[in-house]
């Protein structure tokens, strides 16, 4: 070895990193010299070392690549000439020449990549003759073949297919390359392999499956005619139906035929071409061991040609080809059908979308025939086959844990669009849909396989899915099956029920065809009986017994009143449930958010709130439920003053879940029922408040206690109405007391809430109220409110921006509902000018167009309020001055000026109009007073013209308020441009 | 299939390589794995890093000698020269960028040039991330060319093993093979969850007309 040879192993391989080092910036330098060509090419004629072979080759293609065109053409000839060689084992000079083409497939490869690198560079001007100079050379035998498949799958690999990004030069050579081939060599080619094919099929079948995987790249650019002819075709099908040959023939055939198939092409001679094939003769082959590679290989052509079929009767027209191509595709669907349900898939083909355009070709045709409405059940099979769950994962699933989690989010996402072609499957044919239903729902729950459990939750699913589709008055009815099918879901014991799972969806198809039960009540203390015993409330599994809580508030809302005969049975079945609910540990309850089981609750008050409950009963039943509840808080407080700090929010938790329960009891209670017929019932609910209330008194400070008593008061603002009246003053003044930014927020929504129901009677306790809260805000948010800034917003910012936004909203509720007077009690005067600073701050400047045009609005409503006329004397002093000289200015002119103010935007063109109403109304109310300030002092400030400024006077005064508006947009357009960005503002 | 100088080990042990484009990933994947953090070669002269990732499979320990072939020049290196003697292989992208997925075939040829038939899995590395830019329903190369494709989040640790699990069922041909154990991984990365943090910030420019509660306990959670 000389020291090139040493270097290069030492770089592969040493184990001294100096020494490696040394090597490779040896290599690197050898690499720089000038005659490394020819370096190169003397050292691949005599190294055995197949590193040697490789680095070689590699800087070869690197050289060439990088410095073809300064290299001398002798240079390029010699490389050419030599590379070439080693390519055919063209004899040289030597006998001890090294064979590369014998070395390992890596060192071979490299080779190949050498010579497309020349093609790139030298076909077809150079080196024209390349893929001639091949042909004599193949019949010395396999190893010049598999060099020039290789060759030719570089080609592929490098420059032509489409798989890999190219840049326009790659694609503008690749079209030269592939031009030149076709004119000249591709029909040469083509016979090479159909020869080669013949000759080694028998001996030497993994060198046919090569040539054949080889050519398989070239069918889409080659002319057709040249495979898909009389000779070809037969030895492809020949090879293919060939038993006792391999496998990877087989299929390398198989997968030149698919190439034949896919290529592109008009439909009609598709439609011959695929005539031709006489496909059925292969059908035979997908069954039996489906593991294979060559059933793999058919089922990827069948579902190819199933793709392409399809694909012509779409887009042929005439009757006779649209027939010929629905008889190709009938007579191979069966198959397609067998490779759906039993092999993996190809992965190019797409089940859904395959057979969503079938279904879309089936809905072309008049009527179906009985051996579609066939096929229409083997695509339900599909489905249902596809959707089962793995069995393996049947314990993940119950006890839903990390790898069950992870399975059911992958298969209801896989299951989606499933189900959507399940859905229109059942658009073609709703009663096949239906039979199928039924059928695999009393196939699974009479199957005793081990897969049961997996079979009747797919069945059970299909079922739910398929009722989203249905139309109300088709569900009603009971079409079809299903008035058969929901009273045997109702009344059949399933062995697997115990499943989350199987549970779940069972619940959930009962809640889904609520409509049937509806107009078939006598079903009802069947519905009654899944939703109360052990497979709903009783559930042994705690995601279904909480999910049936949920569930059962749904289907009471829908049944309401036919359940007042069952009031008794109902609470009595519940029972256990609720005190379970209410005496358990927060700690241990486990679940949270909405599946914390508060909507039972909900669903018991939506019973006995019914007004058809008699009054005593009624009376009762709340009483019953509860005097419980508040018994709990009142022992919650006891317990939570006197708890250690690791007991305590345990015990406000509990405390937190009854405000919770009680909460979502009343809300079936309505207003009329509890403050007109029933004042009785609105009694104990004041009472409950009174005790809701003490909460407050006892824990102020306690956020989760005071939302869920915000969230209570609320509901009583909407449930008791103006009876509410006495206990605000108290409550709000807890609710104010101590509070932080945010939990000024919740007092504010409930203000909005309180000022939109109950308008200016609200007028006295916000008087109390405003200057306190205005105290507070007006106190931590700037006069020109909270500076929005990129990049990380802190907790603390976030809750003040909050705060601001719902203050706009909350002045805005004010104003809008005719209290704009609070502004003014001497106690709220202090606060006017930070408010109207803020406000006139956010008119400009907010980066929220929306909160712009809210705080315009009510300045709008500030002049008609204050400014009414005829007035002697102002009822706000200042306030004219401020509206004319500053508002004017800043919001009417500068802000409008701006270039963010844009006027293609549609919320700033509402922005715009809002602008636009209150230089009218702020006219109507100051009349010239107005105007002779714009005129003298606003205008000249922007250096408008005399007779623009005149004329926005006349379209102000004039009645025309679009007119005005488009003027003074153009207007502001004009001045913008006026203005060319000399004059920036603000 | 070990560097000569590291240690060599009595169990199986396999040559995994891994390419994709720079920022994908590569290093900080390999680099989770501390027992291969810890006893890693750095190989600076040949500019691939060398990390030994040992498995415990139920049926006894692996060995994956991952060669991390991070920052190679154009011209020079070893580059593919690399992937000689590759048992194995890991694709890597970077969901979050649209490029490294295009560049995908290109390293997948480069590599099958060298090692054919060997298994390769496809990683969509950073899915943490939730501004995306390569949805899981885009990535379709795998399917092409028969290779396994995960989601993983190098910082966060998700689905860390699954390419390891499949390559070492790949290449002891026993698809019930699996980890009897969890190789001990560097704590996942706390980060700031930008993608919330906009869509806050989106909610706070909404409307400024706040409409009043309906169902109380969703608005008060």
């Amino acid at each position: 070895m000389d020291d090139l040879e040493k270097a290069i192993v030492i770089s592969f391989d040493s184990t001294d990193s100096a020494l490696k080092s040394q090597a490779v910036s040896y290599c690197q330098q050898i690499k720089e010299t000038p005659s490394i060509c020819s370096i190169c090419i003397e050292k691949l004629w005599f190294s055995k070392v197949v590193q040697v072979q490789f680095w070689c080759l590699q800087t070869l293609q690197d050289v060439l690549s990088v410095k073809y065109v300064s290299m001398s053409s002798d240079e390029k000839t010699y490389v050419r000439k030599s590379v070439f060689s080693m390519a055919c084992l063209e004899v040289i000079d030597n006998e001890n020449a090294v064979r590369v083409v014998e070395g390992p497939p890596f060192v071979k490869n490299k080779l190949a990549q050498v010579l497309v690198t020349l093609i790139y560079f030298e076909y077809p001007l150079i080196w024209p003759s390349v893929f001639l100079d091949f042909m004599p050379h193949l019949s010395k035998g396999a190893v010049f073949i598999d060099m020039f498949c290789r060759v030719l799958n570089s080609l592929d690999d490098e420059l032509i297919s489409l798989d890999y990004p190219r840049t326009p030069e790659e694609t503008s050579v690749a079209a030269r390359v592939k031009d030149a081939m076709r004119q000249q060599c591709v029909p040469q080619i083509v016979r090479a392999w159909y020869e080669i094919v013949s000759l080694y099929w028998n001996s030497d079948p993994d060198l046919s499956a090569t040539v054949l995987d080889c050519m398989r790249r070239f069918v889409s650019w080659i002319d057709i005619t040249l495979v898909a002819n009389g000779v070809f075709v037969p030895l492809l099908f020949e090879l293919i139906l060939s038993d006792g040959l391999s496998d990877q023939v087989r299929g390398a055939a198989a997968g030149c035929v698919l190439a034949m198939v896919s290529k592109r092409m008009d439909p009609p001679s598709k439609l011959s071409l695929l005539q031709t094939l006489q496909i059925s003769r292969v059908f035979g082959l997908v069954s039996g061991d489906v593991d294979s590679e060559l059933v793999s290989a058919i089922s990827a052509l069948l579902t190819g040609y199933a793709v392409e079929v399809l694909e012509c009767h779409k887009r042929l027209n005439s009757e006779e080809t649209k027939a010929l191509s629905m008889d190709f595709l009938n007579e191979v669907l069966p198959s397609v059908f067998y490779v759906m349900q039993n092999c993996e898939v190809d992965s190019t083909f797409s089940i859904v979308q395959f057979l969503q355009g079938y279904l879309s070709a089936l809905r072309t045709l008049p009527a179906l025939k009985e051996k579609q409405l066939l096929h229409i059940t083997q695509i339900l099979e599909v489905i249902r086959i596809q959707i089962c769950y793995d069995p393996m994962y049947r314990n993940n699933l119950n006890s839903l844990d990390k790898v069950g989690l992870e399975e059911e989010d992958r298969m209801s996402e896989f299951r989606k669009d499933l189900f959507v072609l399940l859905r229109a499957v059942g658009r073609v044919a709703p009663e096949v849909t239906q039979h199928f239903i039924r059928n695999s729902l009393a196939n699974a729950v009479k199957s005793s396989s081990e897969r049961n459990v997996e079979e009747v939750e797919a069945a059970l699913s299909l079922l739910y899915s398929f009722g989203e589709s249905m139309t109300e008055e088709a569900m009603k009815s009971g079409s079809g099956c299903l008035s058969e099918l929901i009273p045997m879901l109702l009344t059949t014991p399933f062995p697997c029920h115990s499943h989350r799972l199987v549970a779940l969806v069972y619940l959930e198809i009962i809640t889904r065809y609520m409509k049937f039960i509806q107009e078939n009540s006598q079903h009802i203390p069947n519905v009654l009986g899944a939703f109360l015993d052990d497979r709903g409330l009783h559930h042994q599994n705690v995601y279904v017994s909480r999910r049936a809580c949920y569930l059962f508030m749904r289907v009471v809302k829908l049944l309401k009143s036919k359940l007042v005969p069952f009031i008794d049975e109902i609470l009595q079945s519940v029972q256990d449930t609720l005190s379970q609910l209410t005496t358990m540990n927060f700690a241990s309850r486990g679940l949270s958010g909405t599946e914390d089981g508060s909507h039972i609750f909900e669903a018991i008050g939506l019973i006995i709130g019914l007004e058809d409950v008699p009054a005593e009963k009624q009376a009762d039943y709340l009483s019953l439920l509860l005097t419980p509840l508040c018994q709990q808080i009142e022992a919650g407080l006891v317990q939570a003053r006197v708890a250690n700090s690791e007991d305590f929010p345990v015990k406000i938790a509990n405390i937190q879940f009854a405000i919770v329960a009680i909460n979502a009891l009343s809300k079936g209670f309505s207003e009329r029922l509890v403050t007109a017929s029933r004042p009785g019932i609105g009694l104990m609910f004041k009472q409950t408040l009174d005790v809701l209330l003490r909460v407050l008194t006892e824990f102020p400070k306690v956020e989760p206690l005071r939302s869920k008593v915000t969230s209570f008061i609320h509901r009583m603002v909407d449930t008791l109405g103006s009876s509410v009246f006495p206990y605000l003053p108290k409550a709000l003044e807890h609710l104010l007391a101590d509070s932080e930014p945010k939990d000024v927020v919740g007092f504010l929504v409930l203000l909005n809430q309180l000022i939109c129901k109950f308008n200016s009677a609200l007028c006295e306790i916000l008087e109390e109220v405003y200057p306190v809260v205005a105290g507070r805000i007006f106190n931590v948010i700037p006069r020109d409110g909270i500076p929005s800034r990129p990049g990380a917003v802190t907790e603390e910012m976030r809750e003040l921006i909050e705060l601001q936004r719902t203050l706009y909203t909350f002045l805005h509720v004010i104003a809008t509902h005719d209290l704009s007077s609070v502004f003014l009690t001497p106690k709220s005067r202090e606060y006017l000018n930070h408010m109207m600073h803020l406000l006139l701050y956010s008119c400009c400047n907010h980066k929220d167009i929306t909160v712009r045009k809210a705080c315009v609005q009510i300045f709008i409503k500030l002049v008609k309020d204050w400014c009414a006329k005829p007035y002697n004397e102002e009822k706000v002093p200042g306030f004219q001055n401020f509206m004319i000289d500053t508002f004017a200015t800043n919001c009417c002119l500068h802000s409008v000026l701006d270039k963010s103010f844009d006027f293609s935007d549609a919320t700033t063109h509402a922005l715009f109009g809002e602008i636009i109403t209150v230089q009218k109304v702020m006219y109507e109310k100051f009349g010239n007073a107005f105007l002779m300030h714009l005129m003298s002092k606003t205008f000249p400030l922007v250096h408008m013209p005399q007779d623009l400024a005149e004329q926005y006077c006349q379209k102000l005064q004039g009645n025309d308020i679009r007119g005005f508006k488009s003027y003074y947009q153009s207007l502001i357009e004009n001045l913008r441009l006026q203005q060319n960005g000399s004059h920036v503002f603000r | 299939m070990a560097l000569p100088n590291q240690q060599t080990v009595d169990y199986p042990s396999f040559k995994l390589v891994i390419v994709g484009d720079g920022g994908t990933g590569k290093t900080t994947f390999v680099k989770r794995h501390l027992t291969g953090e810890f006893e890693k070669k750095y190989e600076p002269t040949i500019g691939v890093e060398v990390h030994p990732l040992d498995f415990f499979t139920n049926c006894g320990k692996i060995r994956f000698y991952c060669w991390d072939t991070a920052g190679q020049e154009k011209f020079g290196g070893l580059r593919d020269g690399y992937y000689i003697h590759g048992q194995c292989a890991i694709i890597m992208f970077d969901v979050t960028a649209r490029l490294t997925y295009k560049n995908v075939p290109t390293w997948h040829r480069d590599l099958c040039r060298v090692c054919e038939n060997i298994p390769i899995v496809l990683c969509g590395n950073k899915v943490d991330v939730k501004n995306r830019q390569v949805k899981a329903k885009q990535v379709t190369f795998h399917r092409k060319k028969n290779l396994q494709y995960y989601e993983i989040s190098a910082k966060s640790n998700y689905n860390f093993e699954k390419p390891f699990l499949y390559l070492a069922r790949k290449l002891a041909g026993d698809a019930n093979l699996h980890f009897v154990e969890s190789p001990a991984l560097a704590p996942p990365e706390v980060q700031i969850d930008m993608a919330a943090q906009q869509q806050h910030e989106a909610e706070l420019a909404a409307a400024a007309s706040q409409p009043l509660p309906d169902d109380d306990d969703d608005t008060f959670e």
